[in-house]
C-alpha cells in the first residue's frame, strides 16, 4: 500500500486552474520527484498537500489516515512536514533557537507558561540532535539570516525534521545554490530517505536523476507523465514540454 | 534572541540586573510610609494609578509586543473589569477579592469571545475589529442606564479586603496594588521565556512557519489573548476601586490608543517595556501639565523623537546587545 495518495485534487484561482485533478503517490522510503516549468503549480500543490492553502476539491490520506480536511499543524501531527522554496526560518534568532522552536512543536504542550524553556534539557539534547543530522552544529550561535544562503536552506530543512515526518515535502530545496551547496543538499537528502519518503520538486536535473526513483511532470496544474527516471527522459511529450531545453545525461 | 537575553532586565550587567527589581520593590513598598510622613499622599495615589495601568500595559506588551497581535481595544477590556465590579457591587458585594476575581472571569470570557472572533483575522483587519469591539462595549456602557450610562457610577463604600480592612486604607490598598502588579510582571517576564512565550514569538516573527511546525497557531493566539484581557479587566477592577468611580470613558478607544503607545514608547517586547513606558509617560505627562495645559503637544514630540532615535523603544536602549 502507499504512503501517502493525493486523490483529484483541484485548486483554482480566480479562472486560473492551478492544480487540475493532480493525483499522486508515494510508496514507503522513496523519493518522487515532481518536476515541471516556472508556474506549473508544483509549490500551489505542496501548499494543498501541507494545508497551508484549502483545496477546492480532493483527498489526501497518509499511511492510512485521512488528512483532507485537517489544519496544517494537525498534518504536520500526522507525520507530514515541508520546506519552503522561499526559505522560510526565524531570521532573528540564532540557529539554536530556530532548532529549539520546532523541537518543541513535538515534545510536549507549547501552552506551558511557567517553566523556563532554556531547563529543559531534553529540548537541547534533540535540537542538538538536529544540527547534527544536517550539519550544523558548528552555526548553533550564529544568527539565522545573517547565514550564507546554503546554510539557511540546511536549517530549513531541519525545522521540517523535527516532526519526525513519514513524507517529506521539499519544494526546491536547491533553488538559488552554487554547485557545492546543491551536491551538499543531495547527499544530505540521500542520507534523509531513511527517515522518511520524500516528495521532492526541482529544477535542478542532476539532482533529480540522481535522488528519484520516480518522477511526475506536471504542466499547467496537470500531471502530464509519471514513471520511473527512464520512462521519463524518454518521454516524448515531457521532453517537448518541459526537458526540450535541458541537457540530458 | 537568546534565553539570557530575555531574562536580563534592563542594565546590560548581570549583577545589577539582579537586584534592580528587588530594589525598586522594595523602595516602592516604603513610599506610603514616607509618604504619610512627607504629607504626599498624593503621590501615593499617584503611583498607585500607575502600577495599575503597569498591569494593563504589561499585559498588552505580552500580546502585542510578544504575540504581534496589534490590538486597539485593550480599554475595552479595562471596562469590562471595571463594570463587572460595579454589577457586583450594586448588587451588594463588599468583599474586594470577590469583585475583582470576577472581574477576571468576566474580562477573560469577554476576551475569549472577541479573540475567537478577531484572531481569524490579521494585521490592520485585526486592529480595526478589536477597536470595533470596544466600541461597542463603550457603547454598551453609555447605554446602561442602572449604572448611570454616560455619567458614571460612583463606587461609595470601599471595598472589604479582609480582616476588618478596606481599599479605603490608602497604605494598605497601595500595598495590595503593588504585589499584584509584581506577580503580574513576574507571570509575564517568565511566560516570556517559556515555551509559550516563544511560541507566541515565532508566530510573530513567522506565522506560516509556525503553522507548518505543526503549532496550533489560532489556539496558542487566543490563549494568549485571553490571559491579556482577563489582565487587563484585573487592571480595570482595581481602577474602579482606586477611582471609586467608573465611567464608559475608561474604555473609551483613545484610552486603547494611549496604552498602545505607552507600550511602544517604552519597547515593544520588552521585559521592562510596558513598565518604563507607563512610568515615563504617566510622569512627564504629570509634570507638564503644571506648566501647561498644552502638555499633550510636547508629550507627543517625545514620542516622535523616541520614534526616531529609539526605534525599539526607551527599554532597547539599555541593551547593547542588537539583536531583538
Ligand atoms: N495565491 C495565488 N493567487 C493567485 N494565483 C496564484 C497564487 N499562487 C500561485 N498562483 C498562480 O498559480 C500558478 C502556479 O503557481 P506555482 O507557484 O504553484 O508554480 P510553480 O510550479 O511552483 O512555479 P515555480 O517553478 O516558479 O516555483 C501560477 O500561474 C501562479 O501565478
Ligand atoms: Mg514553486
Amino acid at each position: 500500500m502507499s504512503l501517502f495518495v493525493a486523490q483529484d485534487l483541484v485548486k483554482r484561482f480566480g479562472g486560473l486552474v492551478a492544480t487540475d485533478r493532480v493525483s499522486l503517490s508515494v510508496e514507503p522510503g522513496e523519493v518522487h520527484a515532481l518536476i515541471g516549468p516556472n508556474g506549473a503549480g508544483k509549490s500551489t500543490l505542496v501548499n494543498l498537500i501541507s494545508g497551508l492553502l484549502p483545496a477546492d476539491g480532493g483527498s489526501i490520506v497518509l499511511d492510512g489516515v485521512e488528512l483532507t480536511a485537517m489544519s496544517a499543524h494537525d498534518r504536520v501531527r500526522h507525520g507530514l512536514s515541508r520546506c519552503f522554496q522561499i526559505t522560510s526560518v526565524f531570521r532573528g534568532d540564532s540557529v539554536r533557537d530556530n532548532l529549539l522552536l520546532a523541537v518543541q512543536a513535538h515534545s510536549g504542550s507549547s501552552f506551558r507558561c511557567f517553566r523556563r524553556r532554556s531547563t529543559e534539557a531534553g529540548l537541547r539534547e534533540r535540537a542538538l540532535e538536529l544540527a547534527h543530522k544536517v550539519g550544523l552544529e558548528d552555526m548553533l550561535d550564529r544568527v539565522a539570516g545573517t547565514l550564507p544562503h546554503g546554510v539557511q536552506r540546511k536549517l530549513d530543512v531541519a525545522l521540517a525534521l523535527a516532526a519526525r515526518p513519514k513524507l517529506l515535502l521539499l519544494d526546491e530545496p536547491m533553488a538559488g545554490m552554487g554547485p557545492e551547496d546543491s551536491q551538499q543538499m543531495v547527499e544530505l537528502i540521500a542520507r534523509l530517505r531513511a527517515e522518511a519518503a520524500i516528495l521532492l520538486i526541482e529544477h535542478d536535473m542532476d539532482a533529480v536523476f540522481q535522488l528519484a526513483d520516480r518522477i511526475s511532470v506536471l504542466d499547467y496544474g496537470k500531471v502530464l507523465a509519471s514513471g520511473d527516471t527512464a520512462y521519463i527522459r524518454e518521454h516524448p511529450e515531457v521532453q517537448a514540454v518541459y526537458l526540450g531545453t535541458e541537457e540530458l545525461r | 534572541m537568546s534565553d539570557e537575553l530575555h531574562s536580563a532586565a534592563i542594565p546590560s550587567s548581570g549583577g545589577v540586573a539582579r537586584w534592580l527589581p528587588w530594589a525598586l520593590l522594595v523602595a516602592l513598598a516604603l513610599l506610603p510610609v514616607v509618604g504619610a510622613q512627607l504629607g504626599l499622599d498624593y503621590y501615593v495615589g499617584f503611583v498607585r494609578r500607575m502600577l495599575i495601568v503597569m498591569i494593563a500595559a504589561t499585559s498588552l506588551n505580552f500580546i502585542l509586543g510578544y504575540g504581534g497581535m496589534a490590538a486597539l481595544g485593550h480599554a475595552g477590556f479595562i471596562g469590562v473589569g471595571a463594570y463587572t465590579v460595579v454589577a457586583l457591587v450594586d448588587a451588594g458585594v463588599s468583599s474586594a477579592w470577590t469583585a475583582w476575581g470576577a472581574a477576571v472571569l468576566v474580562s477573560g470570557a469577554f476576551a475569549a469571545l472577541i479573540g475567537a472572533v478577531s484572531l481569524r483575522t490579521r494585521g490592520v483587519y485585526f486592529l480595526m475589529i478589536t477597536l470595533a469591539f470596544a466600541q461597542m462595549l463603550y457603547y454598551l456602557a453609555v447605554s446602561l442606564s442602572a449604572y448611570g450610562g454616560d455619567d458614571g457610577y460612583g463606587l461609595y463604600s470601599p471595598l472589604e479586603l479582609g480582616a476588618g480592612r478596606t481599599t479605603g486604607d490608602a497604605a494598605l490598598f497601595f500595598w495590595v496594588v503593588l504585589a499584584i502588579a509584581a506577580l503580574v510582571f513576574s507571570f509575564a517576564s517568565r511566560a516570556a521565556v517559556s515555551r509559550f512565550g516563544h511560541a507566541l514569538t515565532g508566530i510573530r516573527d513567522n506565522e506560516t512557519r509556525m503553522e507548518a511546525l505543526g503549532y496550533p497557531v489560532y489556539r496558542l493566539k487566543l490563549a494568549a489573548f485571553t490571559g491579556a484581557g482577563a489582565l487587563a479587566g484585573l487592571a480595570g477592577a482595581l481602577l474602579a476601586s482606586h477611582n471609586n468611580f467608573v465611567s464608559p470613558s475608561t474604555m473609551h478607544w483613545t484610552e486603547s490608543a494611549t496604552l498602545l503607545v505607552m507600550v511602544v514608547l517604552g519597547g515593544l517586547g520588552r521585559r521592562w517595556g510596558a513598565v518604563l513606558g507607563v512610568a515615563v509617560w504617566l510622569v512627564l505627562s504629570e509634570v507638564l501639565k503644571l506648566y501647561t495645559e498644552y502638555w499633550h503637544w510636547p508629550l507627543g514630540l517625545m514620542l516622535i523623537a523616541v520614534v526616531f532615535a529609539a526605534p525599539r523603544g526607551l527599554a532597547g536602549l539599555f541593551d547593547d546587545r542588537s539583536s531583538a
